[in-house]
């Protein structure tokens, strides 16, 4: 038999392998969710150090074995396969714990920590315009929903508002964050921040250190706060949060992705890479680390918004470094760059520690470890950032 | 017929230090200019005046009616100057076709609202932009061509410059400096490179080149005209037969001139 005669039936045999691989890809994300919902749910120490023990293998392996590298790579391929069962393993979690009030914040705020990142993520890791004031735009955007929450604005536009709000302050800082460099710019975020708390604190119109509380977010006339059912089954009201989290995140990575399939996504790049090539090549730096700076804080502020409503108050407090470092440490953990790892970090970084509560004094020990841990393993992160690869979307893909 | 860039006094001082000294330098459409001299005698810093990475100190550049002294380093590379480096430039983990795209952003569509919402355009540009990506390293090396989106850091060194010399050419530009694109290429790679842009240039008769070369056999067979740079001045300017000749550039390559 000659080359010729086994031609034909190659695209009906790639078919079937590319079946085989969107099966394979949507096994695995559903399985690598299924566990992240088990730990979200999970109360006996047993049963979460088992689970730690799982996901520490899962990605010390996934690089290590033949099997892992292949699965890897094929999630990769198919980024609408991972996108698509996610998203349906999400809807399943909230189902399966619609009861669950402590559960459901937890997710909603790994959600909208996620968003915070995905705003990060424009900034630090296309841009590589330092943030250390993250937590600050997000109170800014919880600030911001206590304000106008009860005014009768819609909430969808108060949400809106609160990102433009962010959005607006952050253009103070950015003259002195496009002149300064490195750390310097660094430096000019970490002073902005401390700089808003205290102004915070000593503002009576917001409350001063006791701030102020925030409205419940309504939509379409539906208060949050005030679901308690669902057609015939009894939900928690953190359910419609937790919901309303999960669709903010996959708005803020629609557009992300967006950008960073675009030339604009190679124009940050560039920008971030090598300043004098981008400019002897026509970008503009200061151009393009502005729009990612307003619309990375833009993001951070619709997610604080919907923050504060959940939590119904907003503080001085909530401004702290603390957080903002914890919104970093989000970003490298998972992998500068790529949101999926933003959402695995998150996990690790705001859930982990809540579920050791029961060993108190080692729990801050044993989180410490396991981040040493995967930075020492994975120095790039959790899932490092793909390459981008234009040919999917020349050769006719589907996105 | 007026030339297409025109320097006249061009001067760079680095506060004692005068790296160009009341150059006079005018290239024409189409033309190749040899440009060479000493280590230290200011090719590099010609160039990175004229790109804009330096603010010149003093004098007049001209583009066509355009001028450009003491631009902004995008306004000029918008109006048609692209270059190479002497120590490569490339982002080594994104793909060549990445970099190379670099070289066109300056003429393409980087609205947001191209990149979020009107995708089909975007995807126009994008294809289009491939097939004028994939022409143009195949014609320099076709591995490169082949291997579009691999990392450019996959590539060896003589791959990189073809890479950078690619990417000064997508955008189509007016003005090609090319610094030093044969360091570390054995006398068969540089002649096969040299064959290589002079075919392109073949399509190209408006380009004008400012080449900085060590390699006189390179020199010789690829310039219109040879300009001599010694501290920051010209000592020479004509064809390339008279520069052997000239006793005033052998001083200087000689070291005689110390
Ligand atoms: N940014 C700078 N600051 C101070 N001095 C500089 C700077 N750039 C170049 N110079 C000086 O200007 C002079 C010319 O340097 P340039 O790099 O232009 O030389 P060149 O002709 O390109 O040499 P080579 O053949 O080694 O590449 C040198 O004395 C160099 O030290
Ligand atoms: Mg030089």
């Amino acid at each position: 038999m000659s080359m010729a005669d086994l031609a034909p039936s190659l695209p009906a045999d790639t078919a079937r392998t590319g079946g085989l691989a969107r099966l394979a890809v949507a096994a695995t994300v559903a399985l690598l969710f299924a566990g992240g919902g088990f730990l979200l749910h999970a109360e006996q120490q047993g049963q979460v150090i088992a689970l730690l023990a799982a996901f520490v293998a899962v990605f010390a392996l996934a690089e290590k074995v033949p099997v892992g590298r292949r699965i890897v790579g094929l999630c990769r391929a198919h980024p609408g396969t991972v996108n698509l069962t996610a998203a349906l393993s999400i809807l399943a979690i909230a189902a399966a714990l619609r009861e669950e009030h402590y559960t459901l914040l937890m997710m909603a705020t790994v959600a909208l920590f996620a968003t915070a990142a995905a705003g990060l993520t424009l900034q630090m890791a296309f841009a590589g315009v330092p943030n250390f004031a993250g937590a600050a735009f997000f109170a800014v955007g919880a600030y911001v929903a206590a304000l106008l929450g009860h005014t009768g604005i819609p909430h969808l536009l108060v949400l809106l508002i609160a990102g433009l709000a962010a959005a607006v302050l952050g253009l103070v800082l950015l003259l002195p964050v496009l002149r300064t460099r490195g750390h310097y710019a660094a430096l000019v975020t970490i002073a902005f921040g401390l700089l808003l708390r205290a102004f915070l604190e000593v503002n009576d119109v917001l409350g001063g250190p006791q701030g102020m509380k925030v409205k419940s977010f309504s939509l379409f006339g539906l208060d949050f706060s005030r679901v308690t059912e669902i057609g015939p089954y009894d939900v928690s009201f953190y359910l419609p949060y937790a919901l309303a989290s999960c669709a903010l995140f996959a708005l803020a990575f629609f557009l992300v992705r967006r950008l960073e399939t675009s030339f604009v996504g190679v124009a940050l790049d560039a920008v971030r890479s090598d300043e004098v090539a981008a400019s002897v090549f026509g970008l503009s730096i200061a151009r393009w680390k502005a729009t990612a700076f307003l619309l990375g804080n833009a993001m951070i502020g619709v997610a604080g918004a919907l923050y504060g409503m959940m939590n119904g108050f907003v503080n001085p407090n909530s401004a702290n470094f603390g957080d903002s470092l914890i919104m970093l440490s989000i970003l490298v953990l998972g992998g500068l760059g790529n949101l999926w790892g933003a959402v695995v970090a998150a996990v690790v970084i705001l859930v982990i520690p809540e579920k050791l509560q029961a060993i108190q004094e080692f729990r801050l020990i044993i989180f410490a470890l396991l981040v040493i841990a995967i930075l020492r393993f994975r120095p790039s992160g959790l899932m490092p950032r793909a390459v981008r690869d234009f040919s999917a979307l020349v050769k006719g893909g589907s996105r | 017929m007026s030339p297409l860039l025109a320097c006249s006094g061009l001067t760079m001082r680095f506060g004692g230090l005068t790296a160009l000294d009341a150059l006079d330098i005018s290239v024409g459409k189409g033309e190749t200019i040899g440009l060479v001299g000493p280590n230290g005698s200011g090719k590099t810093t010609f160039f990175n005046v004229l790109t804009g990475l330096y603010k010149p100190s003093a004098g007049a550049v001209q583009l066509e009616a355009q001028d450009l002294f003491a631009r902004s380093a995008q306004e000029i590379g918008r109006a048609g100057v692209a270059r190479t480096f002497q120590r490569s430039r490339l982002m080594l983990d994104q793909t060549v076709f990445d970099n190379i795209a670099l070289g066109a952003l300056g003429r393409l569509d980087l609205s947001l609202l191209s990149a979020l919402v009107l995708r089909g355009r975007f995807r126009r540009q994008l294809s289009e932009l491939v097939e004028r990506a994939t022409a143009l390293t195949r014609r320099f090396n076709p591995q490169i061509a082949a291997n579009l989106f691999k990392p450019a850091g996959s590539f060896t060194m003589i791959d990189r410059r073809r890479i950078e010399i690619c990417r000064a050419l997508v955008g189509a530009p007016r003005l090609l400096l090319l610094d030093e694109p044969s360091a570390g290429m054995t006398h068969e790679e540089t002649r096969a490179l040299m064959d290589d842009l002079l075919a392109f240039r073949e399509e190209m008769p408006d380009l004008a080149i400012v080449l900085v070369e060590h390699e006189m056999d390179v020199i010789r067979r690829i310039s219109d005209r040879c300009i001599v740079l010694n501290f920051g001045k010209k000592i020479f300017e004509g064809p390339f037969d008279a520069l052997i000749a000239d006793r005033e550039v052998q001083t200087a390559y000689l070291g005689g001139a110390q």
